[in-house]
């Protein structure tokens, strides 16, 4: 590679947008960050990767706005992360999300520039900020994306969503209306990688003060959500007859957040009631996880979770029916795999 | 005290096969029942009418043509389980989008006149979806509060308990388990989360009467109320993907430790 290329590329990589650009329509792929503990959240890093790769697909800028209260300090990743230009609106009425602070911001700036797509992350600030932006400017909305490609003729951005949560995914598009506003789920896109060298410098956004229409009264002390019926409990785990020492299986069920049941087995020992019984004649589930200890799996049981998105057993007999359904099978007696598993799990 | 409620319907999922290897959806049972979140939302309604003289009106989330099967149902129901009134969205049968959905209920809310408060779903459960809420607050210019687990109202305004976990949402606010109480004056918008509230039984004689009566729901033409030309969709649906074909019976080799290490990394990723 000779050194005129190589400054051509340093060149091209230092250019900064000018407002022309923005003015003459097309203006650019936005991403519009969230802010984590003090830090730029994963998933607006996340949709700077996409922004990116949307951008160099159509001749586009990366534009990304950085809303709250001494947020300077962050800007640089941004760039790292793929950012062609960051604007910043730093004022201590941003400190916390506010809708209406927020949305003014976002709105003055978005009427000027006129972004072609607006990447939010699927979060609360995210999904709120892109619904009533899209309304505000007559965009079109597409939530928890998990996959983009492009439409590049007509510059239409084709999102995947899931359907049922994840059953399968629906492609949407939004052909005609602009600006594409998209919520990504957070860790469906990649983290790009942070490239140390791209710096720049941001442009400082005016705060103009607007007064919340929400306003925090405090912790809600002593509240209690209902119970989760056990059909719709997202972990859950599973006692069998081989388990020995119950009491491991549910502080199993305690470290992962999760809820025990058993087979017909275990309430035959009188260790649960008949309401946690897995079976077809008892409870059916679809937890995103189901952990099966020591649980056999007969007919009805295995029919019984046959809608749970991830199934682990752990059964000492290689021939157990509960194999032919689990996704992840250990073939051991539970009380030599569970104390290790907990530990594992600290 | 005027409370409209936007309900919709799903296609429950127990009746459908999604058959990855040939990609292709099986409808088995086609049974619809009501939005989860969305009966959240009646339940906070009703909840909000047992402590007061609120009246409370059902309103549709989807333009349904008027043939669809069971398109009124879940008005029908929400009349049983204690609304005052259900009215449905007639006259045009093509799809609408949230967007355009969200004009025809803001003109359904001015045209009932006197609401102070509109609930619904914080998401639905089959796409996920949880902009019609906000949608709705914009047009109106009306507060918002999503994703509730309690709303209350006290003289004129409310108050809300909702769980915000990530600053800057969250800031110095909510104890440990991250609920807290906003408050809003009406009217306003509140989306409520599914799960939130355990919704109460139809009365038995209330649905009887329901399905008796033909006229219980009352009937609005869509293009007496808003220019029909507004409510092209914006969003357009271009196809389905599936995912790969699930692989059971990955078995895990090894000593009983090694086992439970790599169980345990897999359970870490995916309770995240």
């Amino acid at each position: 590679m000779g050194d005129s290329y190589l400054d051509l590329l340093m060149a091209q990589q230092e250019e900064t947008p000018t407002e022309e650009i923005a003015a003459e329509g097309g203006g650019g792929i936005w991403v519009v960050a969230d802010i984590i503990d003090g830090a730029v959240a994963p998933v607006t890093l996340e949709a700077l990767g996409a922004a990116r790769t949307l951008a160099d697909a159509l001749g586009a800028y990366v534009y990304v706005v950085l809303l709250g209260n001494g947020v300077a300090d962050l800007v640089q990743i941004l760039y790292q992360a793929g950012a062609d230009a960051v604007r910043v609106a730093d004022d201590a009425s941003l400190a916390e999300f506010a809708l209406e602070p927020y949305l003014q911001v976002l709105s003055d700036l978005f009427q000027t520039d006129q972004p072609e797509v607006v990447i939010f992350g699927a979060t609360y600030l995210g999904s709120q900020l892109a619904a009533r932006l899209a309304q505000a400017s007559g965009g079109g909305l597409v939530e928890r994306v998990v996959a983009v490609s492009l439409d590049e003729a007509t510059r239409t951005v084709q999102a995947s969503v899931p359907i049922y949560g994840g059953e399968y995914f629906e492609i949407v598009a939004c052909p005609d209306a602009r600006p594409q506003c998209l919520t990504i789920e957070p860790g469906a896109f990649p983290v790009p990688f942070l490239d140390a060298y791209r710096t720049g410098e941001p442009a400082l956004l005016e705060v103009a003060p607007v007064e919340p229409r929400v306003r925090w009264v405090g912790a809600a002390e002593g509240f209690e959500p209902p119970d989760v019926p056990l059909s719709r409990a997202p972990v859950i785990v599973a006692a069998g007859r081989q388990v020995d020492d119950f009491a491991l299986v549910e502080r199993l069920a305690a470290r992962l957040g999760g809820r025990v049941a058993g087979d017909r087995g275990v309430r035959d020992a009188g260790w649960i009631e008949a309401g946690r019984v897995i079976d077809v004649r008892g409870v059916e589930v679809a937890p995103e996880m189901y952990v099966a200890v020591g649980v056999r799996g007969d007919t009805f049981h295995n029919a019984a979770i046959e809608k749970a998105r991830f199934i682990a057993a752990i059964h000492p007999d290689p021939d157990a029916p509960i194999f032919q359904v689990a996704d992840l099978c250990i073939e051991a007696d539970p009380k030599d795999v569970l104390s290790a598993l907990l530990e594992a799990l600290q | 005290m005027k409370i409209a409620v936007i309900l919709g319907r799903v296609l429950n999922p127990a009746g459908i096969v999604v058959n990855r290897r040939r990609g292709r959806i099986f409808v088995n049972r086609e049974e619809y029942v009501m939005q989860p979140a969305d009966r959240c939302a009646l339940e906070a309604a009703l909840q909000i009418k047992d402590g007061s003289e609120a009246e409370v009106i059902a309103l549709p989330r989807d333009l349904l043509p008027g043939d669809a099967v069971g398109s009124a149902d879940v008005l029908r129901r929400a009349l049983s389980m204690g609304a005052d009134r259900a009215v449905n969205f007639t006259g045009r049968a093509s799809d609408v989008d949230d967007a355009g959905m969200t004009h025809v209920l803001a003109a359904a809310v001015e045209r009932l006149g006197g609401v102070d408060l509109v609930l619904t779903g914080a998401t639905t459960w089959d796409t996920g979806q949880s902009q019609l809420g906000p949608r709705l607050a914009e047009v109106l210019d009306w507060p918002q509060v999503v994703d509730a687990w309690a709303v209350r109202v006290i003289d004129d305004r409310a108050e809300v308990v909702c769980q915000i976990l990530s600053s800057p949402v969250r800031g110095d606010r909510g104890g440990g388990s991250g609920y807290s109480i906003f408050e809003v004056d009406l009217p306003a918008v509140v989306t409520v989360h599914p799960g939130a509230l355990k919704s109460r039984y139809p009365d038995g004689v209330r649905l009887i009467n329901v399905y008796r009566d033909d006229g219980v729901v009352e009937q609005w033409d869509v293009a007496e109320m808003v220019d029909t030309g507004n409510l092209v969709p914006l969003l357009e649906k271009r196809g389905q993907d599936f995912p790969p074909q699930r692989e059971r019976g990955v078995q895990l080799e090894g000593t009983p430790q090694e086992m439970a290490k790599a169980l345990a990394g897999e359970l870490k990723k995916r309770i995240g």
